[in-house]
């Protein structure tokens, strides 16, 4: 993991220099004097390498000073802030994802071919093709404004909760849907299911006792990543309900050229997908009988 | 371990939700309002932003300070100044009960401190120059005298008696002396905690109407009346809230349901609907800014004036108007926006007028009738939907009149701010907002070696005329000095103005003492509120 996120450092560290402009353009254009004792106090007059151990050294400190754009705060505090804002509208989301997914999925495959399986899946199709923008535009405009059943936008009440959380766990309830149906189709097709229907075993306790857990690790192995990607929040969602959390950086931190938060950002995100991929890799050993945990 | 997995989850749900609700439990604000982004710092030294600028006129205040109507300098920190007859020196007379928040006494030695940082090399202060104008500062700022704040031309000749001295008279200092990067910052605190750690709420010791409750990034600013501020009579809000919201269609939904009662800007979509409400609290009113293109004039066909006036004059700058900005903005035919005629007494020079033979005509003169022979020329500006619709009008329009190819190509900020300062462009768009209401904001920008000027256009009589103009102590010929050097800017194009922006606030009929201005300056310490019905929703946010 050390190698993996020194490779990403590395890598981001030279990318993020290569891009045209930097920390200090703005459209005021700074007297050349100003620029230079800018770029004194931020080290950026020093050659790169120089720039590249001081921060890499900072970044082994686990202190990546302080932030460009957001002049006041430390990279470690604005991450200490967003993140858990992020996480918990990921978590929520994860679970209209899940709840929506797993139930909308066991239900087409289980019913397959009928009006309810064509029906869901539609819905599925539509849920993965539209952006979460538009969903959150027609949600806006449904609940907020013909029915104000929640709040606009803003953070901290349970009622500024339900929306961003339905939008952005959306697309991904479409996924899991799909996976879903398609991992239980093909267990429900296998000798062992057979068996169990043919010692008289009601359908419910068949699919849910039986198959579920073989049928779900798609499911499972979608959900390592997706995780990352969520816990470190959406820019889109984030904006539209001006929610303090992570995804917002990400794009300010880009186009800002703010190096210090841009790495920190992308720092996180490295070890927080490699930890859910890793906690993928371990579940299988509990979901699936034919792997075992050396 | 199997069976301790979906307790986990549980509990990873319920831990979700219990945290973030429990950020509701707030009192309500008397105020909201939408500040657009995140603001850099709450450091009055080292920000040039709209939004910063709102939140430190809230916590600190300078010499003067701007009446919100306007926007006349009236005495804040000092009660009162003397100007000698050379208008060169300045001398102000603080008032005795001007305190800190943590109740001393503000001094004219905050004033010498705050300064000297604000001008220190290692500062680095973007608006220092703004200083510049007094004797030495320059030269402290750019090292050319190292560490000797002696021979700069600010002194406190005792506790409460600032002098400054001016290099050159200039009409508007006693505004310059209001404007956010020139209030003091108490040398306590900044030196006992060192920056940026004073600048958090539990530290900063601050001297304006407002103090600075809690910052949560991204979400809001909270700030709190002053109990020690000289004027705190007459500050009538207790508690206001700046959100952070960066999008106008995020900003229009909270005002649409009663969760803000000041948003800065609204979605360009729905200005004309806007404009119709019967509420009537969205009326645009002119804005000290320019909206206009930079023509780099190193390279040819653009090195041709005749060329530059041919597209200038076969712009339709009311269809701009009318098709894209749609809230009510002049045709700009001047760099400096017409409206500060209302502030004082500058009639801006203009360019020609929309006239599509003459650009022919020019254009033919060039050597490219009919736009023969006329290499591409391409249009660069930053991604927005907004810019992008100008120039596609452009384009059209030059097509048709002119004969004229043009490409268009756009860039994310910081690489579009980077290709015109590199001279990567032949037509660039650009935007420009007064600093003070004074033709020298928007002019002194042209000069050869402005860092504004990416146009490599340079003009030995403009650069003299604007000198000139600076140096002039008497109103009348300073402002025929500028006009003449207006004029020449608007025969030579090196910029295209395309039309004066407007002010897009959007404000409640309760809020009051919210007035309009050429600057969109409203300093929160005027504002009240008043009659705000029963019946409208409470805001719990």
């Amino acid at each position: 993991m050390a190698i993996t996120l020194w490779v990403i450092f590395t890598v981001s560290f030279f990318l993020m220099r290569a891009v045209p402009g930097g920390p200090l353009d703005r459209e005021r254009s700074l007297a050349p004097e100003i620029e230079k004792n800018l770029r004194e106090r931020y080290h950026l007059d020093e050659p790169i390498w120089r720039q590249y151990v001081r921060e890499l050294g900072n970044v082994v400190r686990l202190d990546l000073g302080y932030s460009f754009r957001l002049a006041d705060f430390r990279v470690g505090e604005i991450i200490a802030q967003g993140f858990p804002v992020s996480a918990s509208l990921g978590i929520v989301a994860m679970l209209f994802a899940l709840s929506l997914g797993l139930t909308a999925g066991i239900v087409s495959a289980v019913r397959r071919q009928t009006i309810v399986d064509v029906a869901l899946m539609l819905l599925a199709t539509v849920g993965i093709a539209l952006p979460n923008f538009v969903i959150a535009g027609v949600m806006i405009i449904l609940f907020v404004f013909i029915w104000p059943l929640f709040p606009a936008a803003g953070w901290g009440t349970l009622g500024q909760l339900v929306l961003p959380g339905f939008c952005l766990g959306a697309p991904y309830a479409a996924y899991i849907a799909r996976l879903m149906r398609t991992g239980m189709l093909e267990v429900l097709s296998q000798d062992y299911i057979r068996t169990a229907y043919a010692k008289g075993l009601p359908t419910r306790t068949v699919v849910l006792r039986h198959a579920l857990k073989t049928a779900v690790l798609p499911v499972v192995s979608f959900l390592g990543p997706a995780t990352a990607g969520i816990l470190t929040g959406s820019l889109v969602i984030e904006q539209i309900f001006a929610i303090p959390g992570l995804g917002a950086h990400f794009i300010q931190a880009a186009t800002g050229r703010d190096y210090t938060l841009a790495m920190g950002l992308v720092l996180i995100y490295t070890t927080l997908l490699y930890t859910m991929n890793t906690l993928v890799d371990i579940s299988y050993a509990y979901l699936d009988p034919r792997v075992k945990l050396e | 371990m199997k069976s301790f997995i979906p307790y986990f989850a549980v509990a990873a749900v319920l831990a979700a939700i219990i945290w973030a609700v429990s950020f509701g439990t707030l009192p309500p604000a008397d105020f909201t309002f939408c500040n657009g982004d995140e603001i850099k710092t709450v450091d009055p030294a080292i920000v040039t932003g709209a939004p910063e600028g709102r939140i430190i006129n809230a916590l600190f205040e300078g010499l003067t300070r701007w009446n919100p109507k306007t926007l006349e300098p009236e005495p804040a920190v000092a009660a009162s100044w003397d100007i000698s007859d050379d208008k060169l020196t300045y001398t102000f007379h603080l008032r005795k009960n001007a305190r800190w928040s943590d109740d001393t006494q503000v001094t004219a030695d905050d004033f010498v401190w705050s300064w000297r940082r604000f001008l220190h090399p290692a500062t680095g202060a973007e608006y220092a120059y703004e200083l510049w104008y007094i004797v030495g500062a320059e030269e402290f700022t750019t090292g050319k005298i190292k560490s000797d704040f002696s021979s700069v031309g600010i002194k406190a000749l005792d506790r409460q008696t600032l002098q400054v001295q001016l290099k050159h008279p200039v009409p508007y200092f006693l505004s310059l002396v209001g404007f956010y990067p020139m209030f003091p910052v108490n040398q306590r605190c900044v030196r006992k905690h060192g920056y940026p750690a004073w600048t958090k709420p539990e530290n900063i010791v601050c001297n304006g109407p407002f103090r600075l409750k809690f910052r949560r990034i991204r979400d809001r600013i909270r700030l709190v009346k002053s109990d020690t501020y000289w004027d705190r009579d007459n500050v009538r809000l207790n508690v206001i809230d700046a959100l952070a919201v960066s999008s106008s269609t995020t900003m229009l939904n909270l005002y649409m349901t009663g969760r803000a009662d000041w948003i800065t800007t609204v979605p360009v979509e729905v200005i004309p609907e806007l404009m119709k409400r019967p509420e009537g609290d969205f009326t645009p009113s002119p804005f000290l800014a320019v909206y206009y293109y930079v023509v780099n004039t190193t390279k040819p066909p653009l090195d041709d004036k005749r060329v530059r006036q041919a597209l200038a004059l076969a712009i339709d700058k009311q269809q701009i108007v009318d098709k894209v900005a749609r809230a009510g903005q002049q045709p700009a035919r001047s760099l400096v926006p017409t409206e500060i005629r209302k502030y004082i007494d500058y009639i801006p020079a203009e360019c020609g007028q929309y006239n599509i033979e003459e650009a022919g005509r020019l254009l033919a003169e060039a050597g490219y009738p009919g736009g023969r022979g006329m290499p591409k020329v391409e249009i660069l500006y930053n991604t927005s939907e907004n810019h992008k619709a100008i120039a596609e009008l452009l384009q059209a329009q030059w097509k048709r009149a002119l004969g004229v190819d043009v490409r268009l190509r756009n860039q994310e900020w910081t690489t579009y701010l980077n290709s015109r300062r590199q001279k990567k462009y032949q037509i660039a768009r650009a935007g420009w907002i007064g600093d003070y209401v004074d033709p020298n904001t928007f002019l002194d920008m042209f000069v050869t070696d402005s860092p504004q000027n990416h146009t490599g256009w340079s003009n030995t009589e403009y650069d003299r005329l604007i000198d000139f103009a600076q140096q002039e102590p008497d109103e009348k010929k300073r402002l025929a000095y500028f006009h003449r050097a207006e004029r020449i800017l608007m025969d030579e194009m090196p910029v295209i103005p395309i039309y004066f922006y407007v002010s897009t606030s959007m404000v409640r009929s309760y809020v009051k003492g919210f007035y309009p201005n050429i600057q969109d300056v409203h300093p929160l310490r005027a504002i009240w509120i008043e009659g705000k019905g029963e019946g409208g929703r409470k805001s719990r946010n």
